[in-house]
């Protein structure tokens, strides 16, 4: 039976204690964790709880479980708002939820959660050391949600709902009016307009054909050098060919 | 000394008073407050210190007072005076039974340690109260008092006791002043509170109030079924009886019968009115009936009625209101306007899709039904839904759409998909003992894959995940054989449209087998290698529900020194190519395990080329010979067959048909009767090269698909032995089958972790060995009943205790009674 086990089974809060954080400052973060978890209840409140409950989210933050350290982090800088690592603690809550937001192609309710967490943290703490992360992980986060809604309405387009992808480019453009994908976006834009203008009735076609029209305009006049040139010049050719066989 | 109002102090000091189980210095700390801190009087320091402590629910008062320093007036002293709210250390319940308290301590969480508050005793009294009341105790009594505990700090002891008194059943239900309604047409109307009668021992004349009042409507509204518009309850009395009964006496006025007058429809422009007569389905002339127009105009009970709010609603409509006004009431004749405000139609404008922790968007998306752009629909969004619980992949039980954002300005509406991923993957490991010596059996099947991931070492969470492609593993050996397949499917091939492609492999092998010395023989062998691939697609004519799909297969048998009933010939080959092609339409649902409506239909043909007809071979002639040699016995006579047979079946030449359709109907409640039939015929292009002895059929029994060398199916027919109506004449199976079946289901839980019903059957089958016997009425017939369970880890388990009431050939007993165990076969 080792030391740890003996910790483990004891009775007394303070040997659990000392071997908790004998491991902790060994960086046995996972041993650590199982004891800290154990005494946590027993020091809320008491004068040494701020250092179990920093211990116990650090460890945690430490071994990636990321959940469980986003949770003591926030409950440390809420219980302990004048602590010196209570800033520390907010910013790397919000850190934790964000290392939990999954890829852009799954539920993005992590993603969202982080975003209000690194909100408030910048409300709160303005002028923060960790202001520049803190900004990197926003702007990480939000290219994420650009890049769920770009991707779906890219869909649509694939499987030949070109009015859907349409409308789906423009929710995008106002909801995201600074994207870095709008480039993209505007491009798929004017690849769905001319497919569902080459795809009508025929006397739709030209008002259609000039919806395309538009959408290239809109393409050039906010990217002039797009890097989609090639495509949208040949969509734009064709646009000019199709329309002058109805004029 | 005066506290000035607004100042700033320091805090010169912290004292809590009132504490008893609590240590000083351990609030001090929850507060938050230090010893030199500058605070403001008032301010928001002390009123967040307040809510914090009230936040812990630990007390019933708490007061903080400030007292300047008389020396230094820019410090304060402050005292906290705390009143602590007692623990429950000890409780008991009493009156009720000690098996049911379990329960009610949950419900009340009630445990030592509890703190107490009046409101807590108050809530804990009418919630047993109320619970008892509902279960016909309309007596019941609670008591709850509490005494200080002398042995503990703080503390109570709680005593809870439970009166529930006698019953209250109803013994009689009377009316007074109906004539044009029966006492008993009106009691039946009280669905839930019945009057004491011999026939209802099975179920408790209870009674309970709040079901009670909802009783007093159904009484009025049966009246307004009947033409009795003006109908009312003027009084109702409650008389309780010495023997622990009820009698329930109603007065009624039913005023008088009225009919419907002319019925005119305001505000619509986009249904004429003609088409809203023939919905509304009322004539002038009617006896009135409040209660009938009302469903009309919208049936609450059912959300897909054929009524004139969903007319509305499934086209756009979806800000439409219509109400009915009575717009003039002569004698007994009463008029109608119904007042339409049909707003804009809606459309879809954000579709959104949460819960989906494992799925990938796209696999979901595209199987949407309501798209950005697109009119509002509600059967779109109801199919939707459906077809999502089709995917496997989500919980059937708990895909819900909500509808968002709707704007009857700008005329859009949003719609959030909320799902929840449930298992989709199964693991098979099995061992056992069957045909004569031990078998293991290793399956796995992945509903959800994603092959392109299978490099990515970040998305084995276990497995890769979230593509909607399936991938299935399966190994099975025994001591004289091994089989092995590989299976995968892509239901987007392409990701344009829903166009599935799959693709699989198999491979056996298989020794001779002494069934009484147990010996494997090696030098004796058949080898079966395999392989198809297959592309199936979604219809949009003659509509979307129809599936047409092609399939090439080919596979090669190889022979070694192996005689068996298939071949003649124990050294050969026999190659088999062939093409599929099927049309089938799938409607059932909404949950595939359990699918309460639509059809299931499917027919296909599965062809070889004809051979015959270009390998220059004379086959009558063959044929001849062989029949002339069949009998005997000399050596080179039974070599002499072997080499016809090995050119008859060097390439196999056939062509299989087959139907099946299959109905769900739900009949009341969620008791649904699947009712059809099924046909398949297996024919030759050239009858003197003869029908196969392959791909045959083999009717009787579970219908499992086990293990088989030669493309055998199985059909199930339960009440007889497996394949038992295609083997007792001959070894090789029919060539012709038809079966028709009732079966009736009904659900006993459809939950995320089991899904269970129970079935009973009547079903009717039988095969031949040339389509010259075949007669369709000539069916055995079975009855029984069963079980299914589904667990998503698991698949189907399930088991028929089956009874043929016909005898199979060869013998002249009926059947009788047959189990059937079904284990992983799918609906």
């Amino acid at each position: 039976c080792s030391e740890y086990q003996k910790a483990l089974k004891s009775e007394d809060t303070g040997v659990k204690y000392t071997m908790a954080e004998q491991l902790y400052n060994e960086g046995k973060y996972s041993k650590a964790n199982r004891l800290f978890e154990q005494i946590l209840p027993k020091y809320v409140g008491k004068p040494q709880g701020e250092r179990v409950m920093y211990m116990y989210a650090d460890a945690a933050y430490q071994v990636n479980d990321y959940y469980l350290a986003a949770y003591q982090f926030e409950r440390f800088a809420n219980s302990y708002p004048k602590s010196s690592k209570a800033q520390e603690a907010a910013y790397l809550s919000a850190k934790a939820t964000y290392l939990t937001s999954p890829k852009f192609s799954l539920d993005q309710t992590e993603t969202y959660d982080a975003l209000n967490k690194l909100q408030n943290y910048i409300n709160k703490y303005p002028n923060s050391e960790y202001l520049q992360e803190t900004n990197q992980l926003v702007q990480d986060l939000t290219q994420k949600l650009e890049k769920k809604d770009l991707e779906i309405a890219k869909q649509y387009k694939k499987t030949f709902k070109y009015k859907s992808s349409i409308k789906s480019i423009e929710n995008f453009l106002v909801d995201y009016p600074g994207s870095e994908l709008k480039e993209e976006a505007l491009f798929v834009k004017l690849e769905a307009t001319y497919e569902l203008a080459v795809n009508s009735f025929e006397y739709l076609i030209k008002d259609r054909l000039e919806q395309a029209q538009e959408a290239y305009d809109d393409l050039i006049k906010y990217y002039p050098n797009t890097s989609f040139s090639d495509e949208a010049t040949k969509i734009q050719e064709s646009i000019t060919e199709e329309l002058s066989k109805r004029s | 000394q005066e506290i000035k109002k607004g100042n700033t102090y320091t805090i010169a000091g912290i004292e809590v008073v009132g504490l008893k189980s609590f240590n000083e210095q351990t609030v001090v700390t929850t507060t938050g407050l230090r010893i030199g801190q500058e605070i403001t009087i008032p301010g928001e320091e002390l009123a967040d210190v307040e809510k914090k402590l009230w936040g812990y629910d630990l007390f019933n008062k708490i007061d903080i007072y400030a007292a300047e320093d008389e020396e230094n007036p820019s410090q304060i002293y402050l005292q906290i005076r705390l009143t602590e709210r007692p623990a429950v250390s000890q409780f008991k319940i009493v009156g009720i039974k000690e098996r049911k308290q379990d329960e009610i301590l949950k419900d009340i969480e009630l445990k030592a340690g509890k703190k107490v508050t009046q409101s807590y005793i108050a809530n804990t009294k009418n919630y047993l109260l109320n619970k008892y009341k509902k279960q016909g105790f309309a007596n019941v009594k609670v008591n709850i008092s509490t005494k200080p505990d002398t042995a503990q700090v703080n503390s109570v002891k709680m005593l809870i006791n439970v009166d529930k008194g006698e019953k209250v059943k109803v013994s009689d239900i009377n009316f007074i002043g109906n004539e044009q309604l029966s006492s008993k047409k009106l009691r039946s109307a009280m669905k839930n509170t019945k009057q004491k009668s011999f026939f209802r021992f099975w179920k408790k004349s209870k009674y309970i109030p709040e079901d009670y009042d909802t009783d007093l409507v159904s009484v009025v509204d049966k009246y307004k079924e009947n033409g009795y518009r003006d109908a009312r309850i003027l009084s109702d009395t409650v008389i309780y009886n010495d023997d622990n009964t009820l009698t329930l006496n109603l007065n009624v006025e039913e005023g008088d019968k009225y009919y419907f007058g002319d019925i005119n429809f305001v505000g619509n422009t986009v249904y004429s009115d003609e088409t809203l007569h023939k919905v509304l389905g009322i004539n002038k002339g009617d006896t009135y009936n409040g209660v009938l127009l009302k469903e009309r105009i919208a049936d609450v009970t059912d959300p897909d009625a054929d009524d004139i709010t969903n007319l509305y609603q499934n086209s756009g409509y979806l800000f439409s209101t219509v109400n009915p006004v009575e717009i003039s009431a002569k004698n007994d004749t009463i008029d109608f306007e119904i007042r339409i405000i049909e707003g804009k139609p809606a459309y879809f404008d954000r579709i959104m899709v949460s819960g989906n922790d494992r799925t990938n968007d796209h696999v979901i998306y595209r199987e949407l039904r309501t798209r950005p752009g697109d009119l509002y629909q509600k059967t779109n969004v109801v199919r939707t839904v459906r077809e999502l619980s089709q995917l496997g992949f989500f919980d059937p039980e708990q895909i819900s759409p909500e509808i968002k954002n709707a704007n009857p300005n700008a005329g859009t509406v949003d719609v959030e998909y909320k799902v929840v991923e449930k298992g989709s993957s199964q693991v098979q490991l099995q061992g056992g003992y069957g045909g004569g010596g031990f078998i293991g059996t290793l399956g796995l099947s992945f509903a959800n894959f994603s092959l392109r991931n299978i490099l990515n070492k970040e998305a084995y969470k276990p497995l890769p995940m979230g593509d909607g492609q399936s991938l299935s593993l399966r190994l099975q050996a025994s001591k004289y054989y091994q089989t092995y397949s590989f299976s995968f499917s892509e239901p987007w091939f392409g990701g344009k449209e829903p166009r599935q492609f799959s693709v699989s492999f198999n491979h056996t092998q298989q020794y001779r087998y002494n069934y009484y010395t147990q010996d494997v023989d090696k030098s004796q062998r058949f080898l079966i290698s395999g392989v198809s691939v297959g592309l199936s697609k979604r219809l949009k004519v003659p509509d979307d529900y129809f599936y047409f799909s092609q399939a090439l297969s080919f596979q090669h048998y190889n022979l070694k020194n192996y005689n068996s009933y298939l071949f003649t010939f124990g050294d050969g080959y026999s190659n088999s190519l062939a093409y599929t092609i099927g049309l089938s339409r799938k409607s059932s649902g909404p949950n595939p395990i359990f699918p309460m409506t639509g059809s299931d239909f499917s027919v296909s043909a599965k062809l070889s080329l004809p051979y015959s007809l270009f390998d220059g071979r004379d086959y009558s002639a063959l044929a001849e010979e062989r029949d002339e040699l069949a009998d005997s016995t000399d050596d080179n006579d039974v070599d002499r067959v072997s080499e016809i047979d090995q050119m008859r079946f060097d390439w196999l030449e056939f062509y299989k048909v087959k139907f099946s359709g299959y109905w769900y109907t739900n009949l009341i409640d969620k008791l649904v009767l699947k009712s059809g039939g099924e046909f398949g015929f297996l024919g030759s292009y050239n009858s003197d090269r003869g029908v196969i002895p392959f791909e045959r059929f083999f009717v009787g029994g579970d219908g499992m698909a086990n293990y088989t060398l030669d493309g055998r199916e199985n059909v199930q027919l339960r009440g007889y032995q497996n394949q038992s109506l295609s083997t007792s004449s001959t070894d090789e199976g029919s060539v012709i089958y038809n079966k028709f079946s009732l079966e009736l289901r009904y659900p006993i839980t459809l939950k995320q972790q089991a899904s269970i019903y129970g079935l009973t059957f009547l079903e009717g089958g039988a095969a031949f060995n040339n389509f010259r016997d075949f007669n369709p009425f000539q069916l055995k017939r079975s009855a029984g009943v069963g079980l299914r369970i589904f667990m998503p880890a698991f698949g189907l388990l399930g088991i028929d205790f089956g009874y043929g009431f016909d005898s199979v050939d060869g013998t002249n007993q009926p059947s009788g009674w047959q189990t059937h165990f079904v284990i992983g076969q799918q609906f």
